[in-house]
């Protein structure tokens, strides 16, 4: 028996997405590792693993749940600093959603890039790997790839993309001659023309000015969505300003229904009210965000499980196989 | 002062005003809030390229989100091109989370201070770390500030005939941070130490063993038979009596070097830290130091003084009963299944691991976890003073206080066991958690609470607390900050002005 052979998956969940967690467990067929996490009076985090880690395959899941995203993250840092200590022989932090995604650029003057530091702050608490699922920009997407690798060494990211169940999902639910994908903004055409290539339907663009982040301006169509289902893809859902103009503007250009397809449904604020007064027939979401009671709030939510991505994954990185299959399929 | 840029983290704009006041500048413009998911936005609206930047962050009841917003800062002015980023924490958060508590625990001082190093800091400030070993965690230089000073002149200031107090610690792993303060003011020092009772015949056993000195010794007790012994034998001259195991006795003698007052602390065997062992070493510490000073050593007056000087008293529900109080346990055997029972120790590192296994009790850091036992309804526990504290005013002293429970119970064993006069509690960082202020509050036996502005304390608590007297540490860091820019020396921020 040599020492590889002893060397086993060992799945430790924060308190942010147990659900999720849970879920994932199930697929590896493993269970998740018992720990204890806990916050004193002045609401420091305490945590603790219930069983050995040493020399074992460390993965920690983690998600941020909406107004608790710092606790979280540090929960998240604990737990790997944790691990660290505990001699883990590899972890990896599986973060569906990525903290701090959207602040990837110093786009003002002095504007904090804290994707990038929230990338370094987990290789500097000890994780060997991060696992993540649809980045938000380009920018991070690269940021913690080859530019991080450089500037904070050895910490690879695998990032997963939704997409492949995205295309299940309309596969299943519609006609792909019916549909036209529409990116909500420039920046997420590149995602919504990889999958109307896929799907080898139409393809539709609108521009937006936005002047401050959450606040939308005035919207302009570029395409032809008459008499289509017009599909919204985008990677994250925030207050839904965006999503709910976008389907007017739809509306307004002649789109027989409109729906969204999004990664991550964050859905902060007012999002939920604002979703129930919109011209959206439905909002499709992953559950890498956890979602609460929101769906029994809102009837036109739907929720894809991505799970199976996320434990093919897990179960490739151990292995040592390559996780771009993922890329283009989605495990049943 | 010309370079420099102080920037307010949102935990605590109050210091940070009173520092840049003393300063004579004002704090620069910086943009903190939160987006609606929840993450934290900073925007630094003025220049930092090539400044001296200090970042002031302190404690806050949302914690995580202070560290980040700290970290935010922090990486935002290294990436605007500062010369320089001087952390300035008051309070450093997780600083009582500085060792491998339990298996498997995270020691989360030290990844943070590795994260602020990632996050471009290149110099710290901080007051009163709770453990001053943490310094070893950064890579940077760090000044760990004294609130001693300060909080001496206040007693010297304000304490009514403060010549004749007290300084007790509450627990043994605080008493450096008390034989400090004692130095300084050149006064006596006790201690109070909670233990578990173990079944109620033994303990009784243990205190007649007590009182009545050396000649009776059951010989179940031989263990605390050897420290004392070892302790008190070769330095006073009261005769050891010989139980049979010179051997064991001498071995103990070696391995502690010199049997002085450090001896006296040590010499409680680490696998059974009985309750009376501890006393009876400590009671010889505290009593020899006082010898030292005082040299009056007579043999016969000095035995009877140790008598008098450890007194145990029973704690149920974090408060002092009298000795005729039913007790809730009343087996061993009873006591031990409740050892085992999770429930009754909340605390993480009491969870999976026997209370003893890693590190002991009398440990600062585990006062918190003593706290959460002392609450539980069903678990007696002994508490020992020791030291005269009669008639004379106590100045209970530690590092900072979170939770009441132990304040509380060394309050009333040194009024109601000690007769004591008046007692002040006395910490750096006033965290009070929960309902901690107002129980400090409305204790009888508490007449006054010292504390600094290292911590935040909301308003309306602190208005509804006529007890609570708040230290201002502003000077104190402005100075540090002024030094610090201009290359200038620290060290007289640490010693004791004679006014």
């Amino acid at each position: 028996m040599s020492a590889e052979m002893a060397n086993e998956i060992k799945l430790i969940s924060g308190r942010s997405h147990p659900d999720l967690s849970e879920k994932i467990a199930k697929r590896l067929g493993i269970e998740v590792a018992r720990t204890i996490s806990l916050n004193y009076s002045n609401q420091e985090t305490s945590f603790t693993v219930g069983e050995s880690v040493r020399d074992e395959d460390v993965f920690v899941m983690q998600s941020t749940a909406t107004g608790d995203v710092n606790e979280g993250l540090m929960e998240l840092l604990i737990i790997i600093s944790a691990c660290r200590t505990a001699s883990a022989r590899r972890i990896t932090a599986v973060i569906p959603n990525f903290p701090y995604a959207r602040q990837d650029k110093k786009d003002k003057s002095r504007a904090p890039i804290s994707a990038r530091l929230v990338a370094n702050m987990l290789q500097t608490a000890g994780a060997n790997h991060i696992v993540t699922v649809d980045l938000h920009a380009s920018q991070v997407r690269c940021c913690p790839d080859p530019k991080t690798r450089g500037v904070a060494n050895r910490a690879a990211v695998d990032n997963l993309y939704a997409e492949p169940s995205f295309l299940r999902y309309i596969r299943e639910n519609f006609t792909a001659e019916d549909c036209v994908i529409v990116s909500p903004d420039a920046g997420g055409a590149k995602r919504a023309t990889s999958i109307a290539d896929h799907l080898n339907t139409a393809f539709a663009l609108i521009h937006k000015e936005r002047p401050r982040p959450n606040v939308v301006g005035r919207m302009v169509l570029v395409g032809n969505v008459v008499d289509k289902i017009a599909i919204l893809v985008d990677d994250m859902a925030d207050t839904c300003g965006t999503l709910v103009k976008a389907a007017a503007v739809l509306k307004e250009n002649g789109a027989k229904s409109v729906l969204a397809l999004v990664t991550h449904g964050i859905l902060s604020g007012n999002a939920i009210e604002t979703l129930n007064g919109s011209v959206l027939e439905a909002l499709v979401v992953t559950n890498t965000v956890p979602l609460g009671d929101k769906v029994e709030r809102c009837p036109k939510l739907r929720v894809i499980d991505i799970s199976p991505t996320i434990a093919e994954a897990i179960r490739r990185t151990h292995n040592g196989e390559s996780v771009s299959y993922l890329f283009t399929h989605a495990p049943v | 002062m010309r370079g420099t840029l102080i920037f307010a983290g949102s935990s605590c704009p109050a210091l940070t005003g009173k520092i840049c006041e003393n300063l004579g500048m004002a704090p620069a413009d910086a943009e903190l809030s939160q987006f609606s998911n929840g993450e934290t936005s900073v925007r630094i609206l003025t220049s930092v390229r090539e400044k001296d930047v200090f970042v002031i962050q302190s404690g806050s009841p949302k914690i995580n989100d202070t560290i980040m917003e700290l970290l935010i800062m922090i990486s935002a002015c290294k990436g605007g091109s500062a010369n320089k980023i001087t952390a300035v924490l008051p309070y450093f958060p997780y600083s009582r989370q500085s060792k491998k508590k339990s298996h498997r625990g995270a020691i989360t001082a030290r990844m943070l201070a590795n994260l602020l190093g990632v996050a471009g800091v290149k110099h710290v400030i901080t007051v009163d770390l709770h453990a001053s070993q943490m310094q070893g965690f950064f890579k940077c230089p760090v000044d760990n500030l004294h609130a001693e000073p300060l909080i001496a002149r206040w007693i010297r200031h304000n304490v009514p005939n403060w010549k004749e107090a007290v300084v007790v610690s509450k627990n043994a792993g605080g008493t450096k941070r008390v034989t400090s303060l004692a130095d300084a003011l050149k006064l006596n020092f006790g201690m109070v130490t909670t233990d578990k009772k173990r079944g109620s015949n033994m303990t009784a056993s243990m205190i007649m063993n007590h009182l009545d000195g050396i000649e009776r010794q059951p010989f179940l007790e031989s263990i605390s038979n050897q420290v004392r012994n070892n302790s008190s034998g070769p330095e006073n001259g009261t005769a050891p009596a010989d139980n049979g195991q010179p051997r064991a006795s001498r071995s103990v003698a070696d391995a502690n070097g010199s049997p002085r007052r450090a001896n006296g602390l040590s010499a409680r065997t680490p696998s059974h830290p009985r309750p009376h062992s501890r006393a009876q070493a400590l009671s010889q510490a505290s009593t020899l130091s006082e010898l030292d000073e005082e040299s009056e050593p007579d043999g016969p007056e000095y035995n009877d003084q140790r008598a008098h000087e450890v007194t145990h008293g029973r704690l149920v529900q974090g408060h002092i009963v009298p000795d005729d109080f039913p007790s809730p346990a009343t087996s061993a055997a009873d006591a031990s299944v409740i050892e085992e029972d999770p429930m009754a120790m909340s605390h993480a590192s009491s969870f999976f691991a026997q209370p003893h296994a890693l590190g002991g009790s009398g440990d600062a850091a585990s006062s918190d976890e003593e706290d959460e036992i002392l609450k539980n309804p069903k678990i007696e526990h002994m508490i020992t003073l020791v030291g005269d504290v009669k008639n004379r005013t106590v100045l209970i002293v530690d590092d900072m206080i979170d939770k009441p429970g132990s304040w509380i119970a060394a309050a009333e064993t040194v009024v109601k066991r000690g007769f004591a006069k008046r007692v002040y509690c006395i910490a750096t960082h006033a965290v009070f958690g929960a309902d901690c202020l107002e129980q400090m509050q409305a204790c009888d036996c508490i007449d006054a609470i010292v504390v600094t502005n290292s911590y935040p304390i909301r308003e309306d608590k602190a208005r509804n607390a006529s007890k609570l007297v708040v230290l201002d540490l502003s000077f104190l860091l402005a100075e540090a900050i002024r030094r610090n820019h201009y290359g200038e020396s620290m060290s007289p921020l640490f010693l004791h002005m004679g006014d």
